[in-house]
């Protein structure tokens, strides 16, 4: 059964590194660009031109998805090692420092917690300034989903840090007189186990999160794709009876969330 | 954690409440002869003399019995409640004789006396009615009534299109504003639940009738759902709940051609406008060096002369629209201004004209003279999507000249609040309604004095010499007893329009509806309410 949960991870990683080439291919091959609009091909089906065929506006839907796909998966992952970092040491000092400091860090992370996260990102999208370029728009949508994302992740850290702080090898380790400092370059390999599942689940977390803010219209600007955008088209009956390619990035979407999944699934 | 079992069965009562209200809004049975369509948001008063947004002006039009009526097909003045009606010839009397026998919904008579109230009670500074506006001096009007069926109006001065201003005063019973309560119109306000629907009911003691004496209007009620979803409402259109759709989103238009051809209408470009414009108001909260380039005549010609218009209507109105180079559209034969010569697209002409003002392309980006990077942001609304692509598209043409431009869309309270408040923006892509085709009509968008004048409102005194001379020949035009002289003048305001490019106009969107093959006696207009201005005479066949 292990075995084959090891073998369904391999498959899903190379599936997703396929993805991740083809869709760099797709991006670099002369002539295309996610913006270009081809204005006399409107919402074409597939052809030699178009493989997935044009959105509304003209705009190669393959290349589009490739990009929002880069993006998307470039900026979750970023964000979320970011978030992971800032978990892994706020969780660790916590968890070495006096009981009252920790237990405080830890009702920080509660407040954080309960904060409405949405309504904060909304609000520091909507607090850009307009000029804001769609590049730097996505930037900032990925910062501000690690630095909400942090807390959680924390939580498990402390919880994890507390352990090995009362772990035996740990008490030997005090009683010999290790410092701090020596200490902490053994309790982050023993954090890892811990830390990167945290880690591996926050990249799909993200994804979605930035969809849903792209599906409000708070995501990344045009004309740089985004899930949430592409996943508009879905609002409007006369497109889904245009063109069945409309449903690609839905799809996609869908198909790199399982596959992310499955690759989160063996480590936790 | 669990719920109290209390706030279960509180959830289970509201939930059951929530259904019913949902099922209140669509699935409740209607009566036989009652009309249903839907409007997009609450109307913000039912007070026919504070009427200023489109949906309270709907249920005016709906309810209101007036002096003279503005047909919305022939685009004359004809009475409605008058039987007849006189201008003096110097234009400052106008006197009108009432129809005999005319009685308000509750059975109580109309007199002149009730009208010269509704009058005087419009042209109250108290009252804020926005129509007192187009008597250009409300507090020098003075009414009389000299018997139960005469009323006369004394002006202090001439007012260009006088008839069309009374289809916008509801006669009320005096002294009993009722809301729409009581009325002298076709139907009566008789319900109202907050975001679900407005009733409207036949006006009994109405005094009109068909060419066969029959009784009008027609419908028995009228039921007016509070929706804005443009799919919801499509597929309840479809499933026969609603009658017609005012104003159908071009992508919808051919989605119901395709089921069924003679649902939908397409009647041409309409009278309303899409135009963007660059904030050029000195009080702008803008850097200096974008200020010089929005004051700048030829680096707004040069940004019109990049936008391919051709494609906005054909890519962002599926080809439901005109391109656009004047405030005044060609469906409005009498004012439009055949001779204007415009910036016609030139993509190299642009970027040439652009080199002679100072811009200089380093790389892919333009600079201004003094090494900024040429970018600025374009609001719009959000939930237009003809107007996010049109946005998109210029987006792209605009690259083309090097410049960076960014789509912004907001909701509409941000985005009013940022153009006539913090005057917080670069550019703003927008539509404007025309329900007047005289020009006349749009003096508070011309006038530099007018906080409704966009690119730089309420000016103390024109800023530059070609809006003092806008402002010169509007007042002519508003002031001339000579009809020529009143073209000359528009056609002057139209060219320079053209020349300076304060608004960069885009496309007239062409008037799309659909209607129910089972509603009878539609004539539609391009003038708003293009469906149901002739309400009275609109009939359902069959059940719904």
């Amino acid at each position: 059964m292990r075995a084959g949960v090891q073998s369904y991870r391999i498959v899903a990683s190379w599936l997703l590194g396929g993805f991740v080439v083809i869709a760099l291919a797709l991006l670099v091959l002369p002539g295309r660009s996610y913006a270009s609009q081809d204005r006399e091909h409107l919402l074409a089906g597939m052809s030699a031109q178009h493989p997935a065929g044009t959105d509304a506006l003209g705009r190669d839907r393959m290349v589009r998805v490739s990009a929002a796909f880069l993006l998307s998966l470039a900026g979750a992952v970023l964000a979320a090692a970011a978030t992971t970092v800032a978990a892994a040491g706020v969780g660790t000092l916590a968890a070495f420092s006096p009981a009252t400091l920790g237990r405080f860090a830890m009702l920080l992370c509660d407040v954080f917690l309960a904060l409405p996260w949405l309504f904060l990102l909304m609000m520091v999208r909507s607090a850009l300034p307009l000029t804001t370029s769609p590049a730097h728009s996505a930037a900032v949508t990925f910062l501000v989903l690690a630095a909400l994302g942090w807390p959680a992740c924390a939580r498990a850290v402390y919880r994890g840090a507390l352990e090995l702080r009362s772990a035996e090898w740990m008490l030997q380790a005090r009683a010999t007189g290790l410092r701090r400092a020596q200490m902490m370059r053994h309790i982050l390999p023993n954090l890892m186990p811990l830390l990167m599942p945290q880690f591996l689940i926050c990249i799909p977390a993200f994804i979605i999160a930035e969809a849903n803010l792209g599906a409000l219209g708070l995501g990344i600007g045009e004309p740089l794709p985004s899930w949430g955008g592409m996943l508009l088209e879905l609002d409007n009956s006369p497109m889904l009876m245009r063109t069945g390619w409309v449903y690609l990035p839905i799809g996609l979407l869908i198909l790199i969330l399982l596959l992310l999944e499955a690759v989160a699934a063996e480590v936790r | 954690m669990r719920l109290p079992r209390h706030s279960l069965k509180s959830a289970a009562v509201l939930l059951i409440a929530v259904l019913a209200a949902g099922c209140g809004r669509h699935d409740a049975a209607r009566p036989a002869g009652e009309l249903a369509w839907t409007i997009g948001y609450d109307p913000k008063t039912f007070d026919p003399a504070k009427v200023d947004d489109e949906e309270s002006e709907l249920v005016r039009y709906l309810t209101a019995g007036v002096l003279l009526r503005f047909n919305r097909s022939t685009q004359q003045v004809e009475p409605h409640l008058a039987e007849t009606w006189s201008l003096s010839p110097d234009g400052k009397t106008v006197v009108f004789k009432l129809r005999a026998g005319l009685e308000f919904s509750d059975g109580s008579k109309l007199t002149s006396k009730d009208a010269a109230w509704s009058i005087r009670r419009v042209l109250l500074k108290d009252t804020a009615a926005p129509v007192a506006d187009e008597f250009l001096s409300a507090s020098g009007v003075t009414v009389e009534t000299p018997d139960e069926r005469t009323v006369i109006v004394h002006l202090p001065q001439r007012v260009i299109g006088i008839g069309k201003v009374f289809d916008e005063i509801a006669i009320e019973p005096a002294d009993r504003p009722s809301e729409g309560r009581v009325t002298s119109g076709p139907f009566v306000l008789a319900d109202y639940h907050r975001s679900q629907f407005v009733r409207l009911e036949r006006n009994s003691h109405y005094a009109g009738r068909d060419s066969n004496g029959a009784v009008l209007p027609y419908a028995i009620a009228i039921r007016l759902d509070i929706l804005d979803n443009h799919e919801q409402e499509i597929r309840l259109f479809e499933r026969g709940d609603y009658d017609m759709i005012d104003s159908l989103p071009p992508d919808y238009f051919d989605l119901l051609k395709q089921k069924d051809p003679g649902a939908v209408r397409d009647l041409g470009p309409s009278l309303n406008t899409e135009q963007m414009w660059f904030n050029q108001a000195a009080t702008a909260p803008l850097p200096a060096w974008e200020k010089r380039w929005f004051q700048s005549q030829a680096f707004r010609v040069a940004i019109s002369r990049a936008i391919v218009r051709a494609d906005l209507a054909r890519v962002a109105y599926e080809g439901h629209a005109t391109p656009a180079y004047s405030f005044i559209s060609p469906a409005n034969h009498v004012w439009y201004n055949r001779s204007l010569t415009v910036p016609q697209e030139d993509g190299p002409a642009a970027r040439a004209a652009l080199a002679k003002a100072g811009f200089r392309l380093n790389g892919s980006q333009l600079k201004d003279a003094g090494g900024h990077a040429v970018k600025f942001s374009i609001l719009t609304n959000q939930g237009n999507a003809a107007r996010f692509k049109m946005a998109t598209l210029i987006q792209q043409d605009l690259k083309a000249l090097g410049i960076q431009v960014t789509v912004v869309a907001l909701d509409f309270p941000a985005l009013i609040e940022r153009l006539m408040h913090t005057q917080d923006y670069e550019a703003c892509l927008l539509g404007l309604e025309n329900v007047d085709p005289d020009p006349n009509a749009m003096m508070n968008v011309w006038l530099s004095s007018s906080p409704n004048h966009q690119w730089n409102p309420s000016e103390k005194t024109p800023t530059t010499p070609w809006e003092a001379e806008i402002d010169r020949a509007m007042n002519v035009q508003a002031s001339s007893l000579n009809d020529a002289d009143r073209k000359q003048a528009v056609d002057r305001v139209q060219q320079i329009v053209a020349d300076q490019q304060p608004f960069i106009y885009l496309v007239y969107p062409n008037a799309l509806y659909a209607v129910s093959p089972r509603l009878q006696g539609v004539q539609p207009a391009v003038l708003s309410p293009g469906l149901v201005w002739n309400i009275e005479s609109l009939r359902l066949e069959g059940t719904r």
